[in-house]
C-alpha cells in the first residue's frame, strides 16, 4: 500500500472525489512528509499548514455536500516563493522582502487555488531567482533530497527538491535561464518551462521579465498536462501572455508500437564539442536508440550563434532587465526598511545595502553598467540583436525536425557551497538552458534514471514556440520506456 | 570684455508641455483617474504602487487620447511605437522607473501656428507627443515645500500612473510672449479635441522651458531647462527673466552653464536646483508589447476630431461675425458648440453671436457654470431670438426675458413674467391705441403737421409713447407706420 504522499495529481483527485480518503487526510500526510524532510532538506521558507488545512477542510465540505470540485481538488502544491500569495509571506528568497505578505495574488495561484489545489507551503530559492544553487537564499541552502550533501539546483531548488522528496505531487517554480529545468533535472523529476507567454506572469516577482516563464514540477507527465491544462491562460493583466485556448492539454492520441513515428529528433552540432560527465553521455546516447526504436529520426541541427552568444548575451539582458526591475526595492513603500537613516539617498543606500545579497548586488551592478547611456548600445542594445538572430537560428532549425534532444547541464549536482566558488565554471552549465528562454522557447526536462552513485540523471527537450504539448507527449511516451521518476529519500 | 552697448540678444526656446490625457481610468491599471478631493492613496492597486510582480497593461482609452490630442497638433500618428523604463531612484516614482514612449512616440511632426511679435503668423514646430505615466505627488514638511531639509515627507499615490502625454516643441519660439501665445494655443486645440481638460489649477498642465540666448557676438549660452511654472503668466515671467539674466551673464563676457532651474513665483526669480539632476536612462519596457495602432483605428479616432478652433472662428467671420467676436466664440468648444446650435435651431448668426458673445457668457461668468449647463438651452435662445426679428419682442424685454429663462423658466412663462402682452399686438388694438395716443397729444400733433418735426423726434415720441402702451410688444417700426398714417389720415 503506497503512502498518501506518494501519490501524483490525478489518483488524489480521483481519490478524494471517490472518498477513498478526504483532503484534509492528504494535506496532513504530505506536510507530515515535508516535516521529516525539513530539517534536512529545507525546501521551504514558509509552510502553510493551517491555512492549507482550513482549505483541504473545505474541499472536504464540498465532497460531503456533492457539490462540484475543481480539477484539481484536494491537491497539496508548493509555490516557488516568488510567486505572490495574498496575505502569505512572499520573499523572492531576500532579505529585502522578509515580511512581505503581498495584498494580492499571483494569477497561477488564483488559477490554481480556484481548481481547488491547496497550498502546502512557499519554497526556498535563489535570492530573486538569481542563481542555479538554491545556495544565494537569504534563508540560506536547500539540500538535494537524493544525497543532502549536493544541492537541489536553482534557482526553483525548494520546488524541485519538494516534489522530489514527496511533499507535494506538484510544485510551481520560474526559469529565467534555466531555473526550473536544471533543478527538475538535479532532483529527478519532471520540469516544464512553456513557451514564453503560455501561463502569465502576473504577480511573479521579476528577475529578467523577457525570459522569466512559470511551469510546473511533477513526477509523472500526465500530472504535468492536467497541470497545464489548468495554467494555460490567456491572462488579460499580462501583455505578454498568449490566448492558445486551442491546445488542450489532457487530450492525447493513443499511439501504437510505434509512437513516435515520423518525428525527427535532433542533436546540435556545436554542442557535440563539449564534455560532458559520463552518466549524462551516456544517458544521451541511451535515448538516441530509445527514440529510434519508438520511430523517431535522429537528426543533427547548426546552432552557431547560439553556441557562440546566447550565453553572454543571455546575461546582458537579463542583467539589464533585473537591475530596472529591482530598482523598487527603496524602503519606501514595502519590505525592509530603515528608520535612521540622514536623508533619502542614505535611506536608499542602506536598505539596498542591507536588504540585498552579494549576487544580486553584482547583478544589480552589471545591469547599471551595461545599460550606461554611454556603453548601452555596444552592450543592452547589442545583446537584443544578437537576441533577436537566435530566435531566427532556432525558428529555422525547427523548420526541418520536430525538437531537439540536448543536456540540461553538463554535470551532475556538486557539493552544497563548492559551486558558488567559480563563477566562469557556470558558463558551459548555462549553455543547454539560456538560449531557451533568449528564444522563448518550451523546455522539458526529464528524469532519464539513476547513476551509479545514486543521483538522477536528466536531460532536455526543446521544441518551437508553442510545442509545449508535443514534447509533453513524447514526455509521455519516453515515461512508459524509463520509468516513472521515483521519490527521494529526502535525508531519512 | 565685450563692449555691452552694441550686442543684442536673440532667444531661442523649446517648451516641453505635459497634459493629463482625459480618462476614466489609470494609463497601466483599472484605478480612477478622477481623485480630486478624495483621501490619500484612495486611489492605488498593485500596479500603480509598483508592487513586486504587478504587470502593467496599457489602458486603450489613453491610446486614442493621445492619438486625438497629436492630431489636434498636426500630428502625424505613428503606426508601430514602444514603451520605455526611465531609470531614476525618487519616492514618488513607485517603481523607481517611468514608464514612457519618449522618443519612439505615437504622434511626431506636429505645428501650431501662432502670431509672433510682429503680428506675423508663425509656425512653431512639435517635435512630438508621447505617452507616458505620471508620478506620486510628495508633500514635504520643510517650510518651502521641498524635499531637502524637510523633517517628514509623505507620499500620495492617486496621481501615480495618471496618463501623461508629453508635448516636446522645436526651439521656435523666440520671447516670453510667443510662448504664451504657443501654450494658449495648444491648450485650446488639445481641450477641443476632448484629450485633456488641461487645467492648470488642478495640475492638469504643466511646463517646462528649454531657454537659451545667442549673442550677436556669435556667442551662445548654453541651454538652461526652466521648470515649476504653474501658469501662463509664471511661464512668461519665468521667461522674461531668464532671457535678462542669460542675457547679462552673455554681456558680462561670462558663461551660461547647462543647468535646470527653478522658478520662484513669489521672489520673481529662478535659481539652480539644488539636487543634481538624477541620472537617467532606458531600457525597453519587456511587459509591454509594441503597440501597433492600426490605419482604421487612426481614421476612426480622425473621425472623432471636431473642426479646431482656427477653422471655426474663420468660418464664423465668413458668416458675418466680426474678428472678435470669432474669436471668442471659437475659444472653447462648448460656446462654439452652443452658439452653431442656435444657429441651426434658425437665429440669425449676427445676432446669435452677438447674444451668446454678451449675454450667455456673463451668465456663464456669473454662475460660474458651464455653457451646457445654462437653463437656456440653445434652441430656446434662437427661438427668443426669432421673436426679437418678428417684433413681437424688444431687445430690452427680451434680456428681462432671457434672465427669467436663466431661472429655469420656460419661453412663455418668461414672457409672461416680463410683463409682455403675449403674442404681440394686433393691427386693430394697434390702431387703437394709436388713435387714442394721437387724442391725447394735440399739442404735438400740431407741431408735426405745422412741419415742425424735420427731424422726426417727435414721431418718435408718439412711437415711444404706443410702446410703452404695448408693453414693448409692438413692432417699432409698425407703430412709427401707424402713426404716419393716422396722421396722414387726419389732414
Amino acid at each position: 500500500m503506497m503512502e498518501l504522499y506518494e501519490l501524483g495529481v490525478r489518483e488524489i483527485v480521483e481519490g478524494i472525489r471517490e472518498k477513498r480518503f478526504s483532503a484534509l487526510e492528504v494535506f496532513d500526510e504530505c506536510l507530515g512528509r515535508a516535516l521529516a524532510c525539513e530539517g534536512k532538506v529545507s525546501a521551504l521558507i514558509t509552510a502553510t499548514a493551517d491555512t492549507g488545512r482550513a482549505h483541504a477542510r473545505q474541499i472536504d465540505g464540498y465532497v460531503a455536500k456533492g457539490e462540484p470540485l475543481g480539477p484539481l481538488a484536494g491537491v497539496p502544491v508548493i509555490l516557488k516563493d516568488n510567486i505572490c500569495t495574498h496575505g502569505i509571506r512572499t520573499t523572492a528568497g531576500s532579505r529585502i522582502l522578509g515580511r512581505w505578505a503581498p495584498p494580492y495574488s499571483a494569477t497561477v495561484w488564483d488559477l490554481l487555488s480556484s481548481a481547488g489545489a491547496v497550498l502546502l507551503g512557499k519554497s526556498n530559492m535563489d535570492e530573486f531567482a538569481m542563481g542555479n544553487t538554491c545556495g544565494t537564499s537569504a534563508f540560506g541552502p536547500t539540500a538535494n533530497p537524493w544525497d543532502v550533501s549536493r544541492v537541489p539546483g536553482g534557482s526553483s531548488g525548494g520546488s524541485a527538491a519538494s516534489v522530489a522528496a514527496g511533499y507535494v505531487p506538484f510544485a510551481l517554480g520560474s526559469d529565467t535561464g534555466g531555473s526550473i529545468r536544471q533543478p527538475a533535472s538535479y532532483c529527478g523529476i519532471f520540469g516544464l518551462k512553456p513557451t514564453y507567454g503560455l501561463v502569465s506572469r502576473y504577480g511573479l516577482i521579476a528577475y529578467g521579465s523577457s525570459l522569466d516563464q512559470i511551469g510546473p514540477f511533477t513526477r509523472s507527465v500526465e500530472d504535468m498536462e492536467l497541470i497545464m491544462h489548468v495554467l494555460a491562460r490567456h491572462d488579460p493583466k499580462d501583455s505578454t501572455s498568449v490566448d492558445k485556448s486551442e491546445i488542450d492539454f489532457t487530450r492525447r492520441e493513443s499511439k501504437g508500437e510505434k509512437p513516435l513515428k515520423g518525428k525527427r529528433v535532433a542533436l546540435v552540432k556545436e554542442f557535440q564539442d563539449f564534455t560532458l560527465d559520463p552518466p549524462i553521455a551516456d544517458a544521451i546516447k541511451r535515448l538516441i536508440r530509445i527514440f529510434e526504436e519508438m520511430g523517431a529520426e535522429i537528426a543533427q541541427v547548426s546552432l552557431p550563434t547560439v553556441a557562440r552568444y546566447a550565453v553572454a548575451c543571455y546575461y546582458a539582458i537579463a542583467a539589464s532587465e533585473a537591475h530596472t526591475n529591482l530598482a523598487r526595492f527603496d524602503g519606501v513603500r514595502y519590505g525592509y526598511t530603515v528608520t535612521t537613516a540622514a536623508g533619502l539617498r542614505d535611506m536608499f543606500e542602506e536598505v539596498r545595502s542591507k536588504g540585498f545579497g552579494a549576487e544580486v548586488k553584482s547583478r544589480i551592478i552589471a545591469g547599471t553598467c551595461l545599460t550606461e547611456p554611454v556603453r548601452s548600445e555596444e552592450y543592452y542594445v547589442a545583446a537584443t540583436r544578437v537576441r533577436t538572430l537566435i530566435a531566427e537560428e532556432f525558428r529555422k532549425a525547427f523548420e526541418n525536425v520536430d525538437c531537439i534532444l540536448q543536456p540540461v547541464t553538463p554535470s551532475l549536482p556538486g557539493k552544497i557551497g563548492e559551486s558558488d566558488e567559480d563563477a566562469m565554471k557556470g558558463y558551459e552549465s548555462d549553455l543547454y538552458t539560456l538560449p531557451v528562454n533568449m528564444a522563448g522557447l518550451p523546455g522539458f526536462s526529464f528524469c532519464t534514471g539513476y547513476s551509479d552513485s545514486g543521483l538522477p540523471v536528466g536531460l532536455q527537450l526543446v521544441g518551437p514556440r508553442w510545442s509545449d504539448k508535443n514534447l509533453l507527449n513524447m514526455g509521455f511516451e519516453l515515461e512508459k520506456v524509463l520509468g516513472a521518476p521515483k521519490i527521494a529519500r529526502g535525508g531519512n | 570684455m565685450p563692449d555691452k552697448t552694441t550686442l543684442t540678444f536673440t532667444p531661442v526656446i523649446g517648451i516641453e508641455i505635459h497634459i493629463h490625457l482625459k480618462t476614466k481610468s489609470k494609463v497601466f491599471c483599472s484605478c480612477s483617474a478622477d481623485y480630486t478631493n478624495d483621501e490619500p492613496n484612495s486611489h492605488i492597486c498593485p500596479v500603480c504602487m509598483g508592487l513586486p510582480g504587478s504587470m502593467p497593461v496599457l489602458n486603450k482609452a489613453v491610446v486614442q487620447q493621445g492619438m486625438l490630442a497629436g492630431m489636434a497638433l498636426n500630428c502625424t500618428v505613428q503606426p508601430t511605437t514602444y514603451f520605455f523604463r526611465k531609470c531614476y531612484f525618487y519616492p514618488d516614482l513607485p517603481k523607481n522607473y517611468q514608464i514612457t514612449q519618449s522618443d519612439l512616440p505615437i504622434a511626431a511632426n506636429g505645428w501650431l501656428e501662432i502670431d509672433d511679435d510682429a503680428g506675423n503668423p508663425k509656425k512653431i514646430r512639435i517635435n512630438r507627443l508621447h505617452l507616458e505615466e505620471d508620478a506620486g505627488k510628495l508633500h514635504h514638511s520643510a517650510a518651502d515645500g521641498r524635499l531637502e531639509g524637510a523633517e517628514t515627507s509623505w507620499v500620495d499615490y492617486n496621481r501615480s500612473g495618471l496618463p501623461l502625454a508629453e508635448i516636446v516643441s522645436e526651439p521656435d519660439v523666440s520671447s516670453a510672449r510667443e510662448a504664451v501665445e504657443y501654450v494658449t494655443a495648444l491648450r485650446r486645440r488639445v481641450r477641443y479635441a476632448g484629450a485633456s481638460d488641461a487645467d492648470l489649477e488642478k495640475g492638469m498642465m504643466r511646463f517646462d522651458a528649454n531657454v537659451s540666448v545667442k549673442c550677436s557676438d556669435g556667442r551662445w549660452g548654453r541651454r538652461v531647462e526652466v521648470k515649476n511654472m504653474n501658469s501662463f503668466r509664471a511661464l512668461e515671467r519665468a521667461i522674461e527673466y531668464e532671457i535678462k539674466r542669460q542675457s547679462k551673464v552673455l554681456a558680462e563676457g561670462g558663461e551660461v552653464l547647462q543647468e535646470t532651474r527653478h522658478w520662484n513665483d513669489a521672489k520673481g526669480t529662478t535659481t539652480a536646483s539644488r539636487v543634481k539632476e538624477f541620472y537617467r536612462k532606458f531600457i525597453v519596457e519587456p511587459d509591454l508589447p509594441p503597440l501597433v495602432v492600426s490605419p482604421q483605428w487612426v481614421e476612426e479616432v480622425r473621425g472623432m476630431l471636431p473642426e479646431m478652433p482656427n477653422e471655426k472662428a474663420l468660418r464664423y467671420k465668413e458668416m458675418g461675425l466680426s474678428e472678435v467676436d470669432a474669436g471668442v466664440l471659437a475659444d472653447s468648444i462648448d460656446v462654439a458648440q452652443y452658439f452653431e446650435a442656435c444657429v441651426a435651431a434658425g437665429a440669425n448668426p449676427l445676432r446669435a453671436g452677438n447674444w451668446v458673445r454678451t449675454e450667455v457668457l456673463r451668465a456663464v461668468n456669473d454662475k460660474q457654470v458651464g455653457v451646457t449647463d445654462l437653463a437656456v438651452k440653445p434652441d430656446t435662445l434662437a427661438e427668443l431670438i426669432r421673436r426679437i426679428d418678428e417684433g413681437k419682442l424688444s431687445t430690452t424685454l427680451a434680456k428681462n426675458v432671457f434672465e427669467g429663462l436663466l431661472e429655469g423658466l420656460s419661453l412663455d412663462e418668461a414672457v409672461k413674467k416680463s410683463g409682455a402682452a403675449e403674442g404681440g399686438v394686433d393691427a386693430n388694438a394697434l390702431e387703437n391705441l394709436v388713435r387714442a395716443t394721437i387724442e391725447a397729444n394735440p399739442d404735438v400733433i400740431g407741431e408735426i403737421r405745422s412741419g415742425k418735426d424735420t427731424k422726426g423726434k417727435k414721431v418718435k415720441f408718439l412711437q415711444g409713447l404706443v410702446m410703452r402702451e404695448t408693453k414693448g410688444q409692438a413692432r417699432p417700426d409698425e407703430v412709427a407706420a401707424a402713426i404716419e398714417s393716422a396722421i396722414e389720415n387726419l389732414k
